[in-house]
């Protein structure tokens, strides 16, 4: 949030004009104009993702019907088209998958903390369809349904949590009368995988404690968190977008944002 | 809302229905007359070699004579039964079937069963089925079933446990009540789905149906439907999967199978039906749940649709009432609105269908037909969640070509009404940017013209405005229509309003309209026009070259004033025709290349396998 204010303060008028009257008159819309920025939400079926965009989005949770094939979002930020895609978890649409990540700029990758298996297919099923993305993609674990096991989860964030250390090749835990069957460590070498799928330098990218986010679509938990950290670090790939399509309108301030995005997220 | 009915409540219903099960006796007799035993068996199986002359096969009898000796069977049946049963009130009369295009589909299921080798001997075989058939009846139909649930367990995230059908206790009382069990099975038995109760409880009850279908198919026969006092349990195979429909509805043999066709197009608009060939090719034990998990709902819906909207029974669409002009309107925006490869622009409002616009060369080899719109309108309604977004998926339409996808786009014009949907198809799949840009297009047409609010303005109609005191309700079905075989067959219909205002009464007057059909499209002895007084109303049902109508007025109209009120209604519906019926549905013309995309994809198998989803490669 600090950092749209900052970008909303550092545009001109005009601009500003412009966003204040798309969203007043017909907020859902405003798509006569081109989306920014590309992010999609990957992820096995019944993990919640169009949970999660719906909590987000609407400020609800309701009952929701298996996706077919994915569906498109458009999400006003600041004066960017955030485009949002709700894909399919089922292998019947798997195809599909590279097609709606080209180009992409983020991408949530999403699992069930109640089911191991779904952490599994992550990376079996949907991170070779992230080929197709864009260079500077960022990632995020995201582990949902996280009110089924944690009492924090409605409320209040619980980041340390006595758990099996994690390894480069987990096994699910024993006893499942915990319910929880994926926790943060495993989600974060996850990441880490990932990274080196993507041959990143793990110092040079973003780091595992930033990057893997539980949250419940049901209660609202750090749903909020969750993508706006992630329009916010999406908001560089956007500038350098434009920058690359009107260069010679290279913009002072917004570097200076693009740093302070970079900041505030990764501290 | 279920399509639960107590069977307390349809007393003339069961009576009309007792005297076609009753029927049923007389030509299973017919039928294999040298194995007694199957007659008091209610056991009705016939020969391969039968099927294409037999008036027991459902799906190819539309386009045949009846064999003379059916004549005499069936004449006694009805002085037998029709006096007890229906007491004065039904006068019949006979004539040779009418074609009926529609039906046309079902034919396509017959193909290969008709070059099947004659059969061989089947009396012993008979006998011995006797007994599974036996056992097949008490364990669907007083379910005594001894085997107990397995847990899908954490492993297998396949099995969404969402809905409360799912979870339902299969050996309970109320599992076996449901008045239509629909199972889809694999040719190795293994569960594919079940309408009711969790595929995997039901895994040793579908393993009987199978060694039941694939019992009968070592003796060259093919098992069609069972017979018991309460269940009529209708079998189909589609290629390697196998459909079972269990019902008490009463419906005929031919409508269940219809219905069964339905779930069958259905699971290859999901899948194709080249996948889903190819895939049992590769192992013939698959598990096609791991294809279909999540599609229960899009099934679940399917069949509560067939069993509530007349469309299905009609084989026709339900177009939405609306002034031509503003139709036209409607119709021009949406022709403006093109891009390379789209195929299909189709508007629905409240369910109903608005307008069509269709790409010239495709449809010059295909027609749209009515069932793959209702699997289109199947897959928006079932599908709430559709609403905020835009979605693109991959869909085949089976009847255009079972084997190929088309990407639909779709999204709501109103929300957050939700009631104006906007439907396009195109055959490319990376095409989504340009066709939404379409849907904006025509966002801005609509809103420049107002043409939502005139949408939200325009009410369907009363059958009371038609002007004819006793007349409740009316579904009419033109043949007549211009260029009939590029026109999507509809029908139109009026409110259900009181006396059918609750969800009760409404299912009752489709069950009667469901008898009134499975007389008229007999396959024994087709009917032309049927006058049936019923306990609470009086249904007229007429089938002309030009028509297809079901009345239905108060019990107290007599049958000249019936006749002279149909007059009238023809008529009125003459008059209104320009606003009841999408005349000639437009055209545009997107694929400069023809030869290259529209015809390609219809026959080209290479194509195919590029736009193919993907998921064969999981296997
Ligand atoms: N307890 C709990 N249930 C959730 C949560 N999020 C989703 N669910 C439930 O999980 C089920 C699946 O949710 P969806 O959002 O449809 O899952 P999806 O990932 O979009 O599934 P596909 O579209 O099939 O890929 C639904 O029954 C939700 O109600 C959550 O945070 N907590
Ligand atoms: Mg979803």
């Amino acid at each position: 949030m600090k950092v749209k204010y900052t970008i909303d303060r550092a545009t001109s008028s005009p601009v500003r004009l412009k966003r204040r009257r798309s969203r007043s008159t017909m907020p859902d819309y405003a798509k006569m104009k081109k989306p920014d920025v590309k992010l999609v939400i990957l992820g096995d079926m019944n993990v919640g993702k169009t949970s999660l965009l719906h909590r987000y989005m609407e400020r609800k949770f309701k009952d929701t019907i298996s996706t077919v094939g994915g569906a498109f979002f458009l999400k006003q930020w600041g004066r960017y088209n955030i485009s949002i895609w709700d894909t399919a978890g089922r292998e019947q649409f798997h195809g599909l998958g590279s097609m709606y990540c080209r180009g992409a700029s983020a991408i949530l990758l999403t699992y069930d903390v109640t089911s191991w298996q779904s952490l599994a297919e992550l990376e079996d099923r949907f991170l070779s369809l992230t080929d197709t993305a864009s260079d500077d993609c960022i990632f995020a674990v995201v582990g949902n349904k996280a009110d089924l096991t944690d009492a924090m989860a409605v409320e209040q964030e619980g980041e340390q949590e006595e758990s099996c250390p994690a390894s480069v090749c987990p096994t699910p835990p024993a006893s499942p009368s915990a319910h929880k069957q994926v926790h943060r460590e495993d989600a974060m070498a996850l990441y880490r995988r990932i990274l080196r799928y993507k041959m990143l330098d793990e110092r040079t990218s973003l780091p595992a404690e930033s990057m893997c986010f539980e949250t419940s679509a049901k209660t609202g938990y750090n749903v909020d968190q969750l993508f706006e950290t992630l329009f916010d670090l999406v908001l560089p790939s956007i500038m350098k977008k434009r920058d690359d399509e009107k260069i010679s309108t290279v913009d002072l301030e917004q570097s200076a944002d693009v740093a302070k995005a970079k900041s505030h997220c990764c501290s | 809302m279920e399509g639960e009915y107590p069977q307390s409540q349809e007393p003339q219903n069961v009576k009309c229905c007792d005297s076609r099960l009753d029927c049923s006796h007389i030509r299973t007799d017919n039928l294999i007359q040298d194995v007694p035993e199957c007659t008091v068996q209610d056991l009705w199986l016939s020969k391969r070699d039968d099927l294409s002359t037999s008036a027991t096969n459902g799906p190819s009898s539309g386009q045949e004579q009846d064999p003379p000796e059916m004549g005499k069977g069936p004449e006694q049946e009805l002085s037998d039964t029709g006096s007890g049963v229906l007491p004065e009130g039904e006068s019949i009369v006979c004539v040779a079937p009418v074609g009926d295009p529609e039906e046309a589909f079902k034919s396509k299921g017959a193909d290969d069963e008709d070059q099947a080798e004659n059969a061989s001997d089947s009396a012993s075989t008979d006998n011995t089925l006797e007994d599974s058939s036996e056992f097949m009846v008490t364990v669907l139909g007083r379910g005594k079933l001894e085997d107990e649930a397995p847990e899908a367990g954490p492993g297998s995230p396949m099995l969404a446990p969402s809905s409360s059908h799912r979870d339902e206790d299969i050996t309970g009382e109320s599992w076996r009540l449901h008045r239509k069990h629909v199972f889809v099975l694999s040719e190795a038995g293994k569960p594919i789905y079940s309408r009711y109760g969790n595929e995997e409880a039901l895994s040793s009850t579908m393993g009987v149906m199978m060694a039941l279908v694939s019992f009968v198919q070592s003796g060259n026969n093919t098992i069609r439907s069972i017979y018991s006092d309460e269940h009529t349990v209708v079998f189909m195979q589609q290629g390697p999967l196998v459909l079972v429909s269990v019902s008490s509805s009463r419906q005929s043999e031919q409508q269940l199978r219809g219905e069964l066709l339905y779930v069958y197009y259905q699971i290859i608009s999901m899948l194709t039906k080249a996948s889903i060939a190819r895939i049992f090719e590769r192992k013939k034990n698959y598990d096609l749940r791991r294809l279909l998990a999540g599609s229960e709902k899009i099934l679940d819906g399917l069949l509560n649709l067939v069993d509530s909207d007349p469309s299905f029974l009609l084989s026709a669409v339900h177009c939405l009432p609306l002034a031509s002009s503003l139709r036209d309107s409607i119709s021009q925006i949406l022709q403006k609105a093109i891009t390379p490869n789209l195929v299909f622009s189709i508007l629905i409002a409240k369910n109903q269908l608005l307008t069509i616009v269709q790409e010239k060369t495709v449809i010059e080899d295909a027609r749209l037909e009515p069932a793959d719109l209702h699997l289109l309108l199947n897959l928006i309604g079932a599908s709430s969640a559709f609403q905020a977004g835009e979605i693109w998926t991959p869909i085949c339409l089976p009847l255009f070509n079972p084997d190929c996808y088309f990407y639909a786009y779709i999204s709501y014009l109103d929300p957050p009404e939700c009631t104006v949907c906007l439907l396009l198809l195109s055959t490319d799949k990376e095409a989504f940017y340009a066709v939404a840009e379409c849907k904006r297009k025509i966002d801005e047409g609509m809103r420049a013209q107002n043409a939502l609010r005139s949408i939200a303005r325009t009410q369907s109609y009363s059958a009371s405005q038609v002007g004819v005191s006793d007349l409740r309700h009316f579904m009419y079905k033109p043949f007549d229509v211009p260029d009939n075989h590029r026109q999507l067959t509809q029908f139109t219909s009026p409110e259900m309003e009181a006396p059918y205002s609750s969800e009760e009464e409404r299912m009752r007057l489709l069950d009667l309209y469901r008898y009134m059909h499975s007389r008229i499209h007999s396959s024994s002895r087709p009917l032309k026009l049927i006058y049936h007084v019923a306990e609470r109303e009086t249904l007229l049902a007429w089938v002309t070259s030009k028509f297809e109508l079901y009345t239905c007025f108060s019990p107290l109209v007599t049958k000249a004033s019936a006749i002279n009120a149909i007059t009238k209604l023809l008529r009125w519906i003459k008059k209104e025709e320009e606003r009841l019926f999408i005349r000639t549905p437009p055209k545009y013309s997107t694929t400069p290349n023809p030869s290259k995309s529209s015809r390609a994809s219809k026959s080209g198998p290479d194509r195919q396998d590029n736009t193919d989803n993907g998921f064969l490669s999981l296997l």
